[in-house]
């Protein structure tokens, strides 16, 4: 019943009504409008009720047409909108039929009001959106084939869902520079740009950095960087993000990955303790890049250009295998033969005050907590050195100057488990002075540089180590067991906020790698211990009760999906060599396990 | 009801088994299970049959498949729409155009789309081609078994030349996957219907050749003739279509029920018989073939040049000029091929009439370029199940004949 009416009156709202004096084409707009009737009532106290496609909408005031559509179930196609930047409405593309006008409007620009009836699929509006792409596409060069934006691009999109009509105009496309660097990140084809000016807004309004700019008139017009400038900003991957062809790109990714062969999956950056929500772009075992994901607590829609690049350490230089013999002696092990020696070795330092602990910030939730765990009851450690990546530079936006992704679950870890957190200089201090003779270490970033690093730790009697890459301190290790990564595994974080985020696994470890929690699960039986953990959450289950700040954390619950649609997504069939449907989640699980 | 040792096969077959008071003694026999196949040249495709024996006599009879059984349903869910053309080349590989034009005759049902003429006429050419080329096989077959070797070169020979000209029409002699969502893939090849007349010619000599050698042979006859009975009750029972049912008197053909194409322009017969048995299953391949011919020359004369695809880059893909040198042409093309056809969402059940009978589709969209789910009713399977009614209680030496002459295809069976 309430449908019938709402459609009845869309109806009469949507026909211009003859002889009506305000909007009437040729009407001088001089006479002042007849007396209406009193104007009714809000539908919705509070709310702005408008009809969408037949359907009624109550939306806040100042909600954005194109959200209010969307909700309705209505797609309004559209370029240069972005719900984080100001409304330019140069593209036409979301231009859609109003009751409240004689023209189509551009839903992104026209403000929702009472009683308003849109329209988005009339004849009108897809005669409209056709001649917008069919401008677009005029100038566009033939690219596809080789250009990186391809199966991820809004023209493609766009074009297949509302023209699929064969080009009309023939004749030579307009020239215009086609690989312009114009920064460290970014290059520019001037030919593929459609001129939504969205990188121009992105630049000047949430970097505040205006590089690039508008210029030329006409069909000469074109994004460019100022004269003599650079787009040096460390958020200009952003622009290659909201580009929404293949104008703007990532000169890391260029020419690296077929947008249509890479999985993605939700995780969070490392780069630095914001913990901007991420996903990581992955074929087989290989990170290709991070996208950022939305969240608006963190890290909105953006990353730094840091975190971007932050992923090569998932790839690079990575401990594959486990080692015992500290320089030339070292040799590639077995884990078990690893495990066995650690453990022997680890043993006669039980309780010993010259047993040191190294924990990097580097290590998320779930990895401190096992293997901390395993240093105060196995080891009888008393105190954690805090390891990690050297300080580094912050800006005003995302990026601060900690690097290390989880300094605050390692110091909530600690505390819950009754170890004192002592600085990494202290641990230094010790080797030199020899009060300290052997070092547990939990990842092997060091906060200082190298060379004063390298005497203390060769004083060192025993060196075990859990590393992800090779450094300086895998160098030494007596005993040296492969960790993965936080793309490998799953877990969580607590960034500089204090806010927990859980992260999922792209791909199953590389090489021999495990977790950390893994290894420490290891140690524990190694010493005839019964502590054991069969996954990430079973640590957080077990353990996190004894940190308060984790213990009200809900950790499955808090996941992000992991799919961004519910259901069976198969890949694309057989391009790539892998079997239809294949998707790389691991292992599948079986049951019963 | 319960059957008879030696079943009473009415009064007109009375005469040929002798009473049981004429035999001499009874022996005693003790029940045999044997098995035929799953890999026997006679086992056409690999298809076991588990036969219980008392004697001569098949006391039951049960056909196990599976053994090629590929997951053509479920594959097809992850491929796109075209994709999924040439896993049907594999149902019913012997006349594989017409598991092609079937799929995409449901497909394009399910999209609501109406395909030009000229590629209605040349799919009805390409499936009454392989009509002919499926019945030369079955009644080949079917010679070949009860030892008449010529026959079945004489098929063999006719239809190789039909494999001929689906190879210049298609580029292969078995997989042929031809045509495309929307029509065909290209148009004929220059002089091919000339050809095809030329070839229908030889053929039609061939199997009047065929005839003679089997039609009025008297062990022919007596081999064929009241074995592998069905009643059209039970024909009808277990979903029998195709010549298999018009054997039994059942005048059933999707051509003439639901014309598609271009059947309701074209004048042909369709071939009824009465008894059921297998000579009448082989009379009506062979009275098909001359329909079949027939249809193929009424609509190479009424064909007329024209295009053979819709012109919609939502389904067909654009021509390569507009590929290489325009952008919607690439785009058009990069959508097609990465994502496939949007087939509006829906469901859909469409059949065609296939050389076993209704070859019918369940086709269920989700809108996107994939199948929900594809289901295909294969003619063979619901004949198949039908086989040990026909075959138990009677002698072994029958067993063959009749798997022969009901045409069980391996691949469309199993799918």
């Amino acid at each position: 019943m309430s449908e019938k009416d709402g459609k009845g009156a869309l109806e009469g709202q949507g026909k211009p009504v003859p002889g009506a004096p305000t909007n009437a084409p040729g009407s001088t707009g001089v006479e002042p409008p007849p007396p209406g009737p009193q104007k009714a009532p809000p539908k919705n106290p509070g709310f702005v009720t408008c009809t969408i496609d037949g359907k009624e909408v109550a939306a806040r005031p100042g909600t954005n047409m194109i959200e209010a559509a969307l909700r309705a179930g209505s797609d309004i196609p559209y370029y240069c909108y972005h719900p984080r930047l100001s409304i330019a409405a140069n593209c036409r593309m979301c231009l859609v039929e109003v009751s409240s006008s004689p023209k189509l409007v551009p839903a992104c620009q026209t403000p929702l009001s009472e009683g308003l009836a849109v329209k988005t699929n009339t004849g009108a509006v897809k005669d409209s959106q056709r001649s917008v792409l069919e401008f677009i596409l005029l100038n566009h060069p033939v690219d596809c084939a080789i250009c990186d934006q391809a199966g991820e691009c809004k023209l493609q999109d766009y074009y297949a869902r509302y023209d699929f009509m064969p080009a009309r105009a023939g004749g030579p496309k307009i020239l215009k520079e086609k690989r312009k660097v114009l920064g460290p990140m970014v290059v520019l084809d001037q030919e593929r740009c459609i001129l939504c000016t969205r990188c121009v807004r992105f630049m000047s309004e949430v970097a505040k950095e205006p590089q690039l700019g508008m210029f030329g008139r006409g069909s000469a017009e074109r994004i460019d960087i100022f004269p003599g400038a650079e787009l040096d900003s460390n958020y200009s991957g952003n622009t290659v993000d909201i580009c929404p062809v293949g104008a703007l790109l990532n000169r890391d990714f260029r020419f690296r990955a077929r947008a249509w062969f890479l999985s993605e999956a939700p995780s969070i950056c490392t780069g630095c303790s914001r913990g901007c929500n991420i996903f990581v772009d992955f074929f087989g075992q290989e990170t290709h890049r991070y996208r950022p994901r939305e969240n608006e607590q963190v890290n909105k829609s953006w990353m730094c250009d840091q975190g971007r690049l932050s992923y090569k350490y998932v790839n690079k230089e990575r401990v594959h295998t486990p080692q015992l013999g500290r320089g030339s002696d070292a040799r590639e092990a077995t884990g078990a033969e690893a495990l066995a020696f650690a453990a022997r070795k680890l043993k006669a330092f039980f309780q010993r005050p010259e047993l040191a602990v190294l924990a990097s910030p580097v290590a998320s939730n779930e990895d401190l907590l096992a293997c901390l765990a395993f240093a105060r009851d196995a080891l009888g450690a008393k105190a954690v050195y805090v390891g990690g990546r050297p300080e580094g530079q912050a800006d005003e936006l995302l990026m601060t100057a900690d690097k290390n992704p989880n300094r605050t679950g390692l110091t909530w870890i600690a505390g819950g488990l009754g170890l004192k957190l002592q600085p990494f200089s202290n641990l230094l201090e010790g080797l030199k002075n020899g009060s300290l003779q052997a070092v547990y270490a939990i990842g092997a970033e060091l906060p200082v540089d190298i060379a004063s690093t390298t005497d203390a730790l060769k004083k060192a009697d025993l060196l075990v180590v859990q590393a992800t890459n090779h450094g300086p301190l895998t160098a030494l290790a007596d005993a040296l067991l492969p960790a993965c990564t936080h793309v490998e595994g799953e877990g969580s974080f607590a960034n500089v906020d204090r806010i927990i985020q859980r992260f999922r696994p792209a791909y199953p470890p590389i090489g021999e790698s495990q977790p950390h929690w893994a290894w420490a699960s290891h140690l524990f039986r190694e010493l005839g211990l019964t502590d054991a953990y069969g996954s990430a959450r079973d640590v957080f289950r077990k353990l996190a009760v004894e940190v308060k700040e984790l213990s009200n954390f809900d950790w499955d619950k808090a996941a992000p999906p992991a799919q961004p649609v519910p259901g069976l997504q198969p890949a694309p069939a057989g391009a790539d060599g892998r079997p239809p449907g294949y998707r790389e989640w691991g292992t599948p699980r079986v049951r019963g396990t | 009801m319960a059957k008879p040792s030696i079943p009473s096969q009415g009064p007109a077959d009375a005469q040929l088994i002798p009473a049981d008071s004429e035999l001499e003694a009874h022996l005693p026999t003790k029940r045999m299970e044997l098995n035929l196949g799953p890999s026997h040249p006679a086992m056409h495709g690999t298809v076991r049959m588990r036969v219980e024996l008392d004697g001569e006599t098949i006391a039951r009879a049960d056909p196990e498949i599976g053994f090629l059984h590929r997951g053509f349903q479920k594959s097809c869910e992850n491929v796109t729409w075209t994709q999924c053309l040439p896993y049907t080349d594999r149902l019913n590989y012997v006349s594989a155009l017409m598991n092609n034009f079937g799929f995409l005759n449901a497909v394009e049902k399910l999209i609501g789309l109406e395909i030009p003429d000229r590629a209605k006429f040349i799919r009805t050419i390409g499936s009454e081609i392989h009509r002919i080329s499926d019945h030369l096989t079955c009644v080949g077959a079917i010679g070949l078994e009860l030892g008449g070797m010529s026959a079945f070169l004489y098929c063999i020979e006719a239809r190789e030349l039909l494999v001929d000209r689906v190879t210049e029409l298609t580029g292969a002699r078995l997989t042929t996957t031809f045509g495309r969502v929307g029509g065909l893939n290209r148009d004929l090849p220059a002089g091919w219907l000339e050809s095809v007349l030329k070839t229908l010619e030889k053929v039609e000599a061939l199997t009047a050749e065929v005839e003679t050698l089997l039609t009025n042979n008297r062990i022919f006859v007596d081999r064929m003739k009241g074995t592998g009975l069905i009643t059209a009750q039970d024909a009808l029972d277990f979903g029998f279509t195709g010549p298999c049912l018009r054997a039994c008197g059942i005048n059933y053909d999707v051509r003439k029920t639901k014309p598609y194409w271009i059947y309701d322009r074209i004048n042909f017969d369709v071939p009824i018989a009465r008894n059921g048995d297998n000579f009448d299953r082989y009379l009506m391949r062979i009275e098909e073939i001359k329909q079949s011919s027939r249809i193929v020359h009424q609509a190479i004369e009424l064909i007329k040049p024209g295009p053979v695809i819709v012109d919609d880059w939502r389904i067909s893909l654009p021509p390569k000029p507009e590929v290489y040198g325009t952008i919607e042409g690439v785009m058009a093309h990069f959508k097609l091929i990465m994502e496939g056809i949007q087939v509006p969402a829906g469901e859909i059940y469409d059949s065609t009439e296939a050389a076993n009978g209704e070859l019918g589709w369940y086709l269920v969209s989700d809108g996107s370029g994939r199948p929900y789910k594809v289901h295909v009713r294969a003619p063979g399977f619901a004949i198949l199940s039908g086989i040990s009614r026909m075959v138990e209680g009677r002698l072994l030496g029958d067993l063959i004949p009749t798997f022969d002459t009901i045409n069980m295809i391996g691949g469309e069976v199993e799918q």
